[in-house]
């Protein structure tokens, strides 16, 4: 008896200990089901505690228009504590009745029950395959996202109408920017900046149940186009640069030229037969006094109408010079230092007044030269016939007559007579035609030098053949006033002059061709003059 | 003679504007029409959803965990309809759009009842369901002409209509409590409804007008 209460006291014992930590299942909660595709739907739920003991639990649903009691068809596809409802199982308008039941070996337990219908239920997986591309990047990028519908869900037969929706964000901000897509898998995005990356993510729902989770998210960088224009604008830069450098310094070396094309130098005052290179030499002391001391001669020189010595050069031809014809009073003052002029006397020229001063100035100077070189002519008066130089180039209407005719007969030139009414001032006037138009240069000219004067109409030429220009000494009476004209010139050194006073009766000759020749009188009347000038004129 | 040929006259005229009528209507492709009808249908079943979630929302525990007491079955539950895809797609065309329209024409009434009784619904959103209520009245009555329009084009089947009346009468209870049930019933029916009319014209403007 004892034995058995102490053994059922022990059973009891460990009864009692074993069942303190064992109990009955505790109550499951059904979490909730979703349906992705409006075809089939899942549902989960939450075990309770399982009282220590293994636990199982079992789901069992009623359905509207469906008798009885029902197991889940499916416990293993979606997972632990879940019910898969297939194709098969599901329906769509009805309403289900699901509960869930946990067992043990000690108890059970039952959830609360949960009414739903598939289609308040509905709630698609996200979007698949999210492409994001960038096009047109040189005009105006945007951003093309593509992506595609969920594998399970139907919309070929139009069971399922999915609509989409995308969120944007860009790599610094943390917002989200939304854009409903309707129901095209594809958005283009044109408020993109170069050089940003975006973030974009995808969503759908069906019809009008829930949306499903957001895709996973893809990254795309917008390329910055101004890079690749960058190495261009460069280019174009550094040679616009290199032109303009080169422009400046093509203006900066040619600028003296640039400006004597846009600035012209100002012609300055010009003055015929004023040399103002002599004139910056500045004026020496003899050309002063001789400025000074020749005003009275010049006034002299202006009553004197007729007294003059015209040697002129006349390259033009036969004819006389126009100005001559016109019968001006011609003065030609010579000198032996190369300075010859013509001077003309006119009462409205008025460049007389300067003319005169220079040429007298220079005349005066060279005539005391001349007589202090020539000691041989013993006659206080002298004429000078010398022909200079720059007779020629001085002057471009410059006539260079000798009164004094050479019968020479030389290739050059080619001498004629003229005749030409001249003064008794003592002077002679050669003329000389030069036919070749090319010698201007006086240099070719032949001089004669008057070497002395016999008594009444002989004239002693010392003719000197030399190719400079040498000068022709006209020596002269000193009271002699008349014309003598020379008729023609014989050879080198011969000269026939005629004298009109002893009434062509008389004539000069000259003989010999080298050295002295002694002048013969000619009795001819028709030939050119030679005109005396008293000396007290020149001095 | 005159008053003859007048006649004949009138007659040639009304005849062919008939004629003429006739085919400018029929101008207007089918699937132009269900695209149409399909997105009516949508904007029903939208306006419905956010109905039943303003009004469990704020004042009911949440539906799917509490078996509401059901008063009956909806009214329009002895239509026969397709329970899922695969019955769906075998479901003719003109069938489908006959059973949208009979679930169409069977919510004029309700939606009457509803409309009154929401006014002195003891609800706090009771202005804003009242509101939408009308609308859904509004968007019910463009839609049923719409798809009587297309009923025309679709077949003989497609007009014939299933007689559904409502017999719930105007009183949907006296107490507060009751009210709000009722009202809540009555709105999850038509919600189911309008699911259904929406997704068949999808259906069928996918199968009609190759638009998918």
């Amino acid at each position: 008896m004892r034995r058995d209460l102490r053994l059922a006291l022990l059973l009891l014992l460990s009864a009692a200990l074993e069942s303190n930590s064992m109990s009955p299942p505790g109550k499951p909660v059904l979490l909730g089901c979703r349906s992705p595709e409006k075809e089939t739907f899942t549902c989960w739920w939450e075990p309770g505690p399982d009282g220590g003991l293994p636990t199982t639990h079992r789901l069992y649903y009623e359905r509207e228009r469906l008798e009885g009691i029902h197991e889940c068809p499916d416990y293993q596809s979606a997972g632990k504590n879940s019910c898969f409802f297939d194709k098969n199982h599901t329906s769509i308008w009805v309403d289900y009745f699901l509960t869930v039941v946990a067992f043990n070996d000690l108890g059970n337990a039952t959830s609360d029950p949960l009414k739903m219908d598939v289609m308040e239920i509905v709630k698609p997986d996200p979007p698949e395959n999210v492409t994001l591309l960038v096009k047109d990047i040189e005009d105006s990028p945007h951003l093309h996202v593509g992506w595609q519908r969920p594998q399970n869900t139907d919309t070929e037969s139009g069971w399922v109408t999915i609509k989409y929706k995308l969120r944007v964000k860009q790599e610094n901000n943390k917002k989200w920017k939304e854009y409903m897509s309707g129901t095209q898998t594809h958005f283009s995005l044109y408020s993109v900046s170069p050089g940003v990356e975006y973030s974009v993510q995808v969503r759908c729902r069906l019809d009008h149940g829930f949306w499903s989770e957001w895709s996973n998210t893809s990254h795309v960088k917008i390329p910055d186009y101004l890079q690749d224009k960058r190495p261009f604008g460069i280019l174009v830069s550094t040679l616009c640069v290199i032109t303009f450098i080169a422009t400046m310094c093509i203006l900066v070396m040619k600028r003296k030229y640039l400006k004597k094309c846009f600035l012209p130098p100002v012609p300055g005052p010009k003055i015929t037969g004023v040399d103002f290179t002599l004139l910056k030499s500045g004026p020496t002391e003899d050309a002063i006094n001789s400025l000074n001391q020749n005003f009275p001669l010049m006034v002299a020189w202006k009553d004197q109408m007729e007294d003059y010595l015209i040697v002129t050069e006349n390259d033009i031809g036969l004819e006389p010079h126009p100005f001559i014809s016109q019968k001006r009073k011609n003065r030609s003052m010579f000198s032996s230092s190369g300075f010859c002029f013509h001077s003309e006397i006119q009462s409205q020229d008025s460049r007389l007044s300067l003319n005169e001063q220079e040429k007298a100035g220079k005349r005066n100077h060279e005539i005391q030269q001349f007589v202090k070189s020539n000691k041989s002519l013993s006659g206080t008066s002298l004429s000078n016939i010398e022909q200079t130089q720059q007779c020629s180039h001085k002057q471009q209407g410059t006539i260079i007559n000798f009164g004094i005719t050479e019968a020479t007969q030389q290739s050059r030139s080619h001498h004629d007579n003229t005749v030409k009414p001249l003064t008794d001032s003592g002077y002679v006037d050669i003329r000389r035609h030069e036919e070749n138009t090319e010698e201007v240069d006086v240099k070719t000219l032949q001089y004669s030098r008057v070497k002395e004067m016999n008594s009444d109409n002989t004239l002693i030429l010392e003719k000197e053949n030399v190719s400079r220009p040498g000068y022709m000494d006209v020596q002269r009476q000193e009271n002699t006033e008349g014309y003598s004209r020379v008729k023609e010139v014989e050879g080198d050194s011969m000269i026939i002059v005629q004298k009109q006073i002893l009434s062509s009766d008389t004539y000069y000759k000259e003989t010999g061709l080298t050295g002295f020749s002694k002048v013969g009188v000619c009795a001819e009347l028709d030939s050119g003059y030679v005109d005396t000038i008293p000396v007290t004129h020149l001095m | 003679m005159a008053n003859r040929k007048n006649k004949a006259g009138k007659l040639f005229m009304s005849g062919s504007t008939l004629l003429y009528m006739a085919a400018v209507c029929s101008a207007v492709p089918v699937g132009d029409l269900l695209d149409r009808a399909s997105q009516g249908s949508d904007t029903l079943h939208s306006l419905s959803t956010i109905l039943s979630h303003e009004l469990q929302d704020s004042h009911f525990p949440p539906i799917g965990r509490v078996i509401m007491p059901r008063p009956s079955m909806c009214h329009t539950s002895s239509l026969q309809t397709p329970n899922d895809k695969e019955q769906a797609l075998q479901v003719s065309e003109s069938d489908l759009l006959s059973l949208a329209r009979s679930l169409l024409k069977a919510w004029k009434d309700p939606l009457v009842v509803l409309s009154n009784s929401a006014n002195d619904l003891p609800h706090p959103a009771h202005n804003s369901i009242s509101n939408k209520i009308q609308q859904l009245q509004e968007h019910s009555k463009s839609l049923g002409d719409g798809l009587d329009i297309l009923s025309g084009k679709m077949g003989p089947g497609a007009q014939s209509i299933s007689f559904l009346p409502y017999r719930g009468g105007n009183d949907i209870g006296q107490d507060k409590i009751t009210k709000l049930t009722n009202f809540h019933f009555l709105l999850s029916c038509f919600r189911r409804d309008s699911h259904k009319i929406d997704s068949f014209l999808k259906v069928l403007r996918c199968r009609a007008a190759n638009m998918c």
